[in-house]
């Protein structure tokens, strides 16, 4: 016949075991913040970071100057300055404390009101060799001043405010 | 009382206590990942960069003195509610006996309203 005196001893150990199991578990995964549903932390900090680079190349170099950075890469708009302003906004974007880089890509388009009146737009800069697929992007934007038509755009010649998109994603 | 058996009593305490526990910590690791949602979600949905962007534009402009061709003011409007469903409003006027210059600007996209009056004497 089978003993069962330990019954109620086996049961008390295997709870106990699942207790500690448990309790690990649940203290673990409760100190790390980020869970599957708010992947939306990492876009705060994506947006963020994008705004302050454009911020910063939208600043111009001293008071009396006539166009900051940004206004300067848009308006001569050839391949010189389209590198300048690739190597500009990736070095603000992918710097780390560590000194190699990040690995941030982006692409920018630009929003203009065309000569019939109706919005239009231009793509100003891609990632050679490398387009957006189906990252999780974010869209930061900024208000650029034009004086007149940037040579290698559809936008007509005359002083007008245009809107520079920039899609940022992580590859 | 005779034949009342209570040996298990001290099993039958530690189970309760047992599941009380699990059931609290349960209730805390759910509140964590609410917490970490809202705060991200109502960060993304305020539109602070884009006030700040609106705002040091229409005083670049006023620096340069463009602030009186309304085809700029209209390009301005007419991209913010096609790109970000705003609606922007920027008016200026003079005030000569105090002389200060009054810049007005209004931003709207639904959710968050914003209003300046932005002063400047010269």
């Amino acid at each position: 016949m089978v003993n069962d005196s330990g019954q109620l001893y086996t049961i008390e150990g295997i709870s106990a075991g699942l207790l500690m199991i448990v309790t690990a578990y649940l203290v673990v995964s409760s100190t790390t913040v980020l869970t599957p549903q708010d992947v939306h932390i990492t876009d705060v900090q994506l947006e963020q970071l994008g705004n302050d680079a454009l911020a910063m190349m939208d600043t111009r170099n001293t008071y009396t100057g006539p166009r900051s950075p940004l206004q300067d890469y848009v308006f001569y708009d050839d391949s010189t300055n389209k590198s300048n302003f690739e190597q500009q906004f990736l070095l603000y974007c992918n710097s780390t404390p560590f000194g190699r880089m990040d690995d941030l890509r982006f692409n920018a388009t630009i929003h203009y009101i065309n000569n019939a009146n109706e919005q239009s737009f231009y793509t100003y800069y891609e990632p050679p060799g490398y387009d957006y697929y189906r990252e999780n992007a974010v869209k930061v934007s900024r208000w650029i001043y034009l004086e007149g038509k940037p040579p290698n755009s559809p936008v007509e010649d005359k002083p007008q405010i245009v809107l520079m998109e920039v899609l940022l994603w992580r590859a | 009382m005779a034949g009342l058996n209570d040996d298990a009593q001290w099993i039958v305490l530690m189970g309760f206590v047992v599941s009380t526990i699990i059931f609290i910590l349960a209730l805390i690791v759910s509140q964590s990942a609410l917490v970490g949602q809202t705060t991200s979600e109502s960060v993304l949905e305020f539109s602070k960069t884009d006030i700040q962007d609106l705002r040091s534009e229409v005083i670049f402009l006023k620096e340069k003195g463009h602030l009186d061709e309304l085809d700029l003011i209209y390009d301005l409007q007419n991209l913010s509610m096609g790109r970000k469903t705003a609606v922007v409003e920027v008016d200026n006027w003079t005030d000569v006996v105090s002389r200060t210059d009054f810049v007005y600007i209004h931003f709207n996209d639904g959710t968050t309203s914003y209003s300046e009056t932005y002063e400047e004497y010269y």
